[in-house]
């Protein structure tokens, strides 16, 4: 479904991803791992089309979308929530939703149903985004993604900056999006909730991609030494 | 006489509020200040003045003829400068809207001459008509202009609030970014509102016409009056801006009292005063709510 080859995307002189490739199919929970200034989100933003790509290519259903403005990618079937939530702060939750429905994707998702799943934005429909809680921000961004319709939902840092309880509820309405057959892919600082989330694990260190397993073939102590970069180098003590 | 003066100013500022909706429109959405916003009115003036000449039709009926043609001009000025400009920083687009609206003047003034035309010759009596109300005489033309504005802002404003044009408009003006991550196509909307923009500016720069005489380097004059009164209301909402442009037309009126020379300076002075008052204090300063709250609060320590 995304097929990444040989990405690099640069700030400048600063590479912040390289050469990175990966292939995500149908119907995948994909977790990507790394610490902080890794790349990951400059990755997934270039996914979906808001940064430039310096080199490589990104194809989304068999279609290179290298070159592709983001609105058209949204089109197409590729939402990413982004990290921060990035909500339009002056405009009501119901509002920000309806921005979602801009590309008219048909599909099952509507407004009565992100208020069923987000059952905590009901009291807050008519409210300015900007005045809600973390959690009540987040739900709205991931209801303005969803009401789009994804084939392939891209979630960055969902839990960033919500209590434990909060993440909790997040995380088991995105769960009713894998039954439906939506393909995620998302960043997950808490290790033991990616592995036991996704199928997959993608880990991100400076830049590259230095593990990428099936999350039942790994565990936490192998992604854990690629988190820190002490993988690669016991393998060059070991050769 | 005072009253007079008042009412007068008011009917002024309803022009003002006319020619500067769409400097301050353009300036919301797309982030631009548009310095040939003026003489793009005095080109839609000349065009409708051309259009009403060679069709003999009212002036009313021309103005509904040019307001596609300036839609496709704002368009192509999206596609071909600005969108291109705005890569560039921020000082570029008003660097090339000063340098378009020089280009403008000096083609105008190429074509049309160095004498001033008015479109009230193709009124009729609807030029000096006017309403008695207490001794005042309110001409029906200022009238018009003034329902002309509050209609053209209410409808751009209920335009931006409740349709999803308006909602798709507001996101890209906060956040183009995520708006494109949204699936706003950020492009079209850029030009869709650099059309509804010049179509407001078509209807200003016909009420000038209407109000009384223009020529090729009136454009100056009616750039600077949209710009203070956008400064004045606040670029925020576009009932501030008409609220801006009454001000500007009373500040006008109260030099003009004080001294016959002073109606520039009036309103100089008084876009000086909000541009100080606007930089040096909280912007809450300027919203009814801060002084509703604020007196509650003493009534609350009483």
């Amino acid at each position: 479904m995304l097929s990444v080859r040989n990405l690099d995307v640069r700030y400048g002189q600063f590479r912040a991803v390289q050469d990175v490739s990966m292939e995500i199919a149908q119907g995948d929970i994909v977790s990507l791992i790394g610490a902080n200034g890794a790349g990951k989100s400059t990755l997934l933003r270039a996914i979906a089309g808001a940064l430039p790509v310096y080199s490589g290519s990104v194809s989304f259903k068999q279609q290179d979308v290298t070159q592709t403005p983001s609105s058209t990618r949204v089109k197409q079937g590729l939402s990413l929530v982004p990290e921060g939530r990035r909500l339009f702060a002056d405009m009501t939750v119901e509002e920000n939703l309806l921005l979602g429905t801009t590309v008219k994707r048909s599909g099952d998702w509507n407004i009565d149903r992100i208020f069923e799943t987000f059952p905590n934005l009901v009291k807050r429909r008519h409210s300015k985004t900007g005045h809600l809680s973390g959690g009540e921000q987040q739900a709205t961004a991931i209801g303005r993604a969803l009401m789009s319709n994804p084939d392939l939902l891209i979630l960055d840092e969902v839990s960033l900056g919500l209590s434990p309880l909060v993440v909790d509820q997040v995380y088991a309405s995105i769960n009713s999006l894998k039954g439906a057959g939506t393909t995620i892919l998302l960043v997950e600082q808490d290790l033991g909730r990616a592995i036991s989330f996704s199928q997959r694990a993608i880990c991100m260190l400076e830049g590259k991609v230095v593990l990428d397993k099936p999350t039942c073939d790994t565990n936490k102590e192998e992604i854990t030494q690629a988190y820190f970069g002490l993988h690669q180098s016991n393998n060059q003590e070991a050769s | 006489m005072i009253i007079n003066s008042l009412v007068q100013a008011i009917l002024l500022g309803g022009y003002y509020a006319l020619i500067a909706c769409g400097l301050a429109f353009m300036f919301q959405v797309m982030r631009i200040i548009n310095l040939a916003h003026g003489s793009l009115a005095i080109l839609s003036a000349y065009l409708v003045w051309e259009i009403t000449d060679a069709l003999a039709l009212s002036p009313f009926i021309s103005v509904l003829m040019i307001l596609p043609i300036m839609a496709i001009i704002g368009l192509l000025l999206q596609r071909v400068i600005l969108e291109r400009t705005t890569k560039g920083g921020e000082l570029l687009p008003v660097l090339t809207t000063f340098g378009l609206a020089i280009v403008i003047d000096n083609l105008l003034f190429q074509q049309f001459g160095a004498n001033t035309r008015s479109l009230s010759p193709y009124l009729g009596d609807l030029s000096w008509e006017s309403y008695e109300i207490f001794d005042l005489w309110i001409g029906k033309l200022p009238v018009i202009v003034l329902i002309t504005a509050i209609a053209m802002i209410g409808g751009l404003d209920l335009i931006l609030r409740f349709t999803h044009l308006g909602r798709q408009i507001r996101a890209t003006a906060f956040d183009p970014d995520t708006a494109g991550l949204v699936g706003i196509d950020a492009r079209k909307i850029a030009g869709i509102s650099a059309a509804i923009a010049m179509m407001t500016v078509a209807i200003s720069g016909t009420a000038l016409g209407l109000r009384g005489t223009f020529d090729a380097y009136s454009g100056g004059p009616q750039l600077l009056f949209a710009f203070e009164a956008t400064i004045i209301g606040g670029v925020g909402s576009l009932w501030g801006v008409f609220m801006g442009g009454i001000i500007l037309a009373i500040a006008q009126s109260i030099g003009a009292l004080i001294h016959p020379q002073g109606f520039l300076l009036g309103g100089h002075l008084m876009f000086l005063i909000f541009l100080f008052a606007r930089i040096y204090f909280h912007r809450d300063v300027f919203s009814l709510k801060h002084w509703l709250s604020k007196f509650n609060k003493e009534e609350n320590v009483v």
